[in-house]
């Protein structure tokens, strides 16, 4: 309601009058001003009142009449015709942000937050339009723009919560976009989630512009209890031949409750192992330990499950496990001493991931076959063996092999065998006098010294160099470092699918204390890692992870296409040679895939096992309306006015039509006609007032 | 009160000063933007000190991919970096009815001035930019922040009255929606309102990223209520007049007082707001060490 003249309104003052009237009696006390008596007032007084309003119905009988008349003269009017008129004139722009993270699996969440966006559907006037963005990660349009309503609730109802983890950058962006290519002037956003603090880091650098306004419906529920497996990991060892592996699963609570003696369970190949108890403190971690077992072959399928709760989801955690694959490798010396090759030897034992196979022998024992299964050769200042031949180190090499040669005072390398080595080895410098010499320049951009990279990530500087040898590079070789006067300390040149390093100085203590210095152990690994090709396995990805499987089956002979079996039980088919995006597999659910080429049919497919991100473990919500004011830069909500041009009914037009002050005015008389006779009566009787 | 020549000159005492002075080093830290640089903002901007790789989003500025780190591992990552600045400081000033009441010595609004005032002079010193804006049940004066507005500060300061009753939502909202750079603001008020109230209204001054100090000024008459006579009691706010017998509700006065400020205590502290009770009968000095002192240790633990 409002009024065509409510300056009359001031004329309600005059209710004053008969109140003053009906105070007349006060006492007159000392007064004491004090800031604010609301606590005063919460306080039972048993006191005599020293106001006391008699004759109630009489003053509000009084009050009322002249509120009538007063607001009849300030003429009174509906607005709901106008407001009618505008909202049918003025059609809508909605995008509705429907969440369908992992979170929203929580008890009763996502069925509220469909219900939500149905009720959004209902409320669509016949000229508004929608469209449905479900979103978790990345946002997509479910349902472009319409105003087909059954449409709409249709797609609502077939939206199912999926694994992924909660963005809500690239949702309010698309909703932007959508938005703004709107020709409707009236836009609006709604946005329908749990509001998981994770999901908004507040630097998203999300602006609507004025006129596009957001609002938000909130389906979080206080005091959530959750607890959620977010890691595993493992430890292996070795026994008679066969590797042993213990799993310790990490659990986190994320409840405001403790969780005790909760069951957590450990299934492999689809057979529960072993089942533990756990109790975790509120807002803590904790783990479980289970006990070792024998790890049979690869692509063993594991599984984590602790507990049930609201959001089961994440009580889950699969991994796949493959025994150690270790790298063979063959170091090759001159065998002038039993101990040429001490410092390689014990840095390589005391690798774990991987784990090395080392084998030493001499350049004279040295034969074809001693390449095979090798990932990497080593000549450790020594000859060129001659029993080995250039054209099997060159098979050898092509075929994907890594060879490091280590330059020393035995070193020979023969002119015809030259494009196996990256240069041509001149004359020995000899630093002995005078200062020695030390690594000056080394090449961070390389995967060997890459993990060198940070500051304090390895001093090579300290390493004392006293003698090497000098080498001349082709320009296709790379030089990955020198000594301080320039000359090269290590160079690589590719040859077919292997690698070839040689490192100019030695790797023990006869021309350099390097094999003393604690850079040693991690430079011998980097350079065995790099030339064995050597990758990490990997025994879970997270939902949103992009798996490359060209890259996968690079290694393997079998190129036919490869069917992809998800959680879910769809089949996908990706092409075996696929380049581009033809390989890349999306991991959108959480669960196991089963990878399976075409041309093998039976057998053990290849297991990836996908879990959900940690993040949406964590159910604390984020106040919507912090968002809210990040994204429209108002901190609070400014509600958007028609802006379409309408035909609005006029003020003084509504008011004409509706008349009220009529009514009002005659309310008001006939209860002045009522007081009068009243206050008649009681002024006989008691002669008040 | 003796009269000095620059107007609001009388809410910096020296004396204060001379020992809040001490605590400049310990302010350096504690109040953001002391000095140009030495300050870390809370968001990212342009600077030249890199903080960190965020994935790449659909609609981010392609200029900003770091392509180095894309050639060694084929995702787009968007490099960030720390923002540094100076900061505005904006004293919000209750001056509703019920701020002038003072029951021995001082008024609860000149002791709110004397607080802001003294905070403004520290801003100042650090190069921040400060303002004010005194309000009842609406806005009543606003000095935009700025580095050359220190003295206008002072002299808005003296010439406040306390005419009207209060309202903490309608000007804080108001206010909400006019800082739109980020900065710190200083609320002073004696906050006669509900603790949930209090706290809807505040809110807003969080949203878009604020440093919100609040400081709760009361007069010692207001927490012990140490009346005897029974005497007609007045609202300073409303004006409703209520008999009372000071000696029958004294100790429940106190409880609900007390629940009162433990209410918001708690409120304040579940959403990250500075809260600090301003008894006007303890030196000004001691209040503002107290307060800093006790930033500065919460600081170490951030």
């Amino acid at each position: 309601m409002t009024f065509l003249t409510p300056l009359f309104l001031a004329g309600l003052g005059a209710i004053a009058i008969p109140v003053l009237i009906h105070l007349i009696q006060r006492e007159k006390k000392r007064v004491i001003e004090f800031p604010s008596l609301m606590f005063v007032r919460r306080i039972p007084y048993q006191s005599v009142r020293r106001r006391r309003i008699r004759h109630w119905a009489l003053l509000l009988l009084r009050a009322a009449a002249i509120a009538l008349v007063v607001a009849a003269f300030a003429r009174p009017f509906f607005r709901q015709g106008a407001v009618a008129a505008a909202v049918g004139g003025g059609a809508r722009e909605i995008v509705i942000l429907l969440d369908q993270s992992a979170s929203m699996g929580y008890g009763d969440h996502w069925a509220r937050a469909q219900e939500a966006a149905r009720t959004i559907v209902r409320g669509l006037g016949s000229d508004d339009r929608a469209t449905l963005v479900l979103f978790a990660k990345n946002a997509e349009e479910n349902m472009r723009a319409t105003a087909d309503r059954t449409r709409l609730d249709a797609a609502i109802g077939a939206a199912k919560v999926g694994s992924g983890a909660t963005r809500y950058g690239p949702a309010l962006k698309l909703a932007d976009s959508i938005l703004s290519r709107s020709a409707i002037k009236r836009r609006e956003a709604v946005l329908i989630s749990d509001f998981q603090r994770s999901g908004w880091s507040g630097s998203e650098e999300v602006r609507f512009p004025e006129g596009m306004t957001v609002s938000v419906v909130s389906v979080s529920s206080p005091g959530v209890a959750n607890l959620a497996v977010p890691s595993v990991t493992f430890a292996r060892a070795s026994f008679s031949g066969q590797e042993r592996i213990t799993v310790t699963a990490g659990l986190s609570n994320k409840g405001d409750a403790p969780v005790a003696n909760v069951p957590v369970t450990l299934t492999i190949d689809g057979h529960e192992i072993e089942t533990e108890r756990a109790t975790v403190a509120p807002h803590a971690s904790g783990s479980v330990s289970f006990t070792q077992f024998t790890l049979t072959g690869a692509n063993v399928r594991g599984s984590i499950k602790a507990g049930t709760d609201a959001l089961p989801a994440d009580n889950a955690f699969h991994f796949v496990l493959a025994p150690s694959d270790p790298v063979s490798l063959v170091i090759v010396d001159s065998g002038d001493r039993t101990d040429d090759s001490l410092f390689l030897s014990k840095a390589l034992a005391i690798g774990t991931t991987p784990t090395f196979q080392v084998d030493v022998t001499t350049a004279s024992r040295m034969t074809p076959s001693a390449f095979d299964k090798r990932a990497v050769v080593i000549l450790n200042d020594t000859m060129f063996p001659p029993a080995a031949g250039g054209n099997a180190l060159k098979r050898y090499l092509e075929g994907g092999g890594g060879l490091l040669v280590v330059t020393g005072d035995h070193t020979t390398w023969p002119q015809g065998e030259a494009a196996m080595l990256p240069g041509r080895l001149g004359a020995t410098v000899d630093r002995t006098t005078g200062r020695s010499g030390s690594l000056g320049y080394l090449d961070y951009s390389h995967p060997v010294f890459e993990v060198f990279k940070a500051p304090r990530s390895g001093d090579f500087s300290a390493a004392h160099v006293f003698r090497y040898r000098t080498l001349q590079t082709e320009p296709t070789d790379r030089v990955l470092a020198r000594f301080d006067d320039g000359a090269i300390a290590a160079a690589e040149r590719k040859i077919g699918a292997g690698r070839a390093i040689v490192w100019t100085s030695t790797l023990d203590d006869s021309w350099t204390d390097i094999g003393v210095k604690p850079v040693f152990l991690p430079l011998v690994h980097q350079l065995v890692r790099y030339l064995a090709h050597y990758e990490p396995s990997t025994s879970w990805f997270t939902v949103g992870q992009v798996l490359d499987l060209t890259a996968r089956a690079k290694g393997r002979a079998d190129r036919s296409d490869r069917i992809v079996v998800t959680p879910s039980g769809e089949r996908i088919t990706h092409a075996g040679g696929g380049e581009g995006n033809e390989g890349l597999l999306e991991l959108n659910e959480q669960g196991v895939y089963e990878v399976r080429p075409t041309s093998a049919p039976t057998g053990r497919p290849e297991a990836i096992a996908v879990n959900l991100d940690p993040a949406e473990s964590d159910l604390s919500p984020i106040d919507p309306r912090e968002l809210v004011a990040a994204v429209t830069g108002h901190a609070t909500q400014v509600a958007a006015g028609p802006a379409a041009p309408v035909q609005e009914m006029t003020r003084e037009e509504s008011e004409r039509r509706q008349s009220l002050w009529w009514y009002l005015l005659l309310a008001g008389l006939l209860l002045l006609a009522a007081e009068t006779v009243i206050s008649n009566r009681l002024s006989r009787k008691e002669r008040f007032l | 009160m003796q009269s000095h020549a620059i107007p609001g000159a009388r809410f910096v005492d020296p004396k204060v000063l001379s020992r809040v002075g001490n605590l400049e080093l310990l302010a350096r830290n504690v109040v953001e933007g002391f000095i140009n640089g030495n300050h870390r903002a809370p968001f990212f901007g342009a600077s030249i000190d890199f903080a960190e790789h965020r994935g790449y989003v659909a609609g981010d500025d392609i200029r900003r991919v770091d392509w180095r780190l894309y050639a060694r591992t084929d995702r787009y990552y968007v490099k960030q970096y720390e923002a540094d600045t100076n900061t505005n400081l904006s004293v919000l000033l209750d001056i509703s009815r019920s701020m002038k009441f003072f029951s021995r010595g001082i008024a609860k609004l000149e002791y709110g001035c004397f607080v802001g005032a003294c905070l403004a002079y520290l801003a100042q010193r650090q190069r921040d930019r400060v303002g004010l804006i005194t309000f009842d049940n609406d806005i009543v004066s606003h000095v935009p922040p700025s580095a050359k507005h220190f003295n206008v500060v002072l002299h808005t300061m003296e010439l406040a009255k306390a005419e009207r009753g209060g309202n903490l939502a309608i000007p804080l909202n108001k206010m909400a929606e006019h800082f739109r750079r980020r900065g710190i603001l200083v609320l002073i008020s004696d906050f006669y309102e509900e603790p949930d109230t209090i706290l809807e209204a505040i809110k807003p001054l969080k949203f878009l990223g604020n440093d919100l100090i609040v400081f709760h000024v009361l007069d010692p008459a207001e927490l012990d209520f140490g009346y005897e006579d029974a005497s007609s009691f007045e609202d300073l706010e409303t004006g409703e007049q209520i008999p009372v017998v000071p000696e029958s509700l004294v100790k429940e006065y106190r409880a609900m007082i007390q629940a009162h400020i433990a209410a918001l205590t708690t409120k304040f502290s579940e959403h990250r707001i500075d809260y600090t009770v301003l008894n006007t009968a303890e030196p000004l000095d001691r209040a503002l060490f107290s307060y800093l002192s006790s930033r500065e240790r919460l600081m170490r633990v951030r």
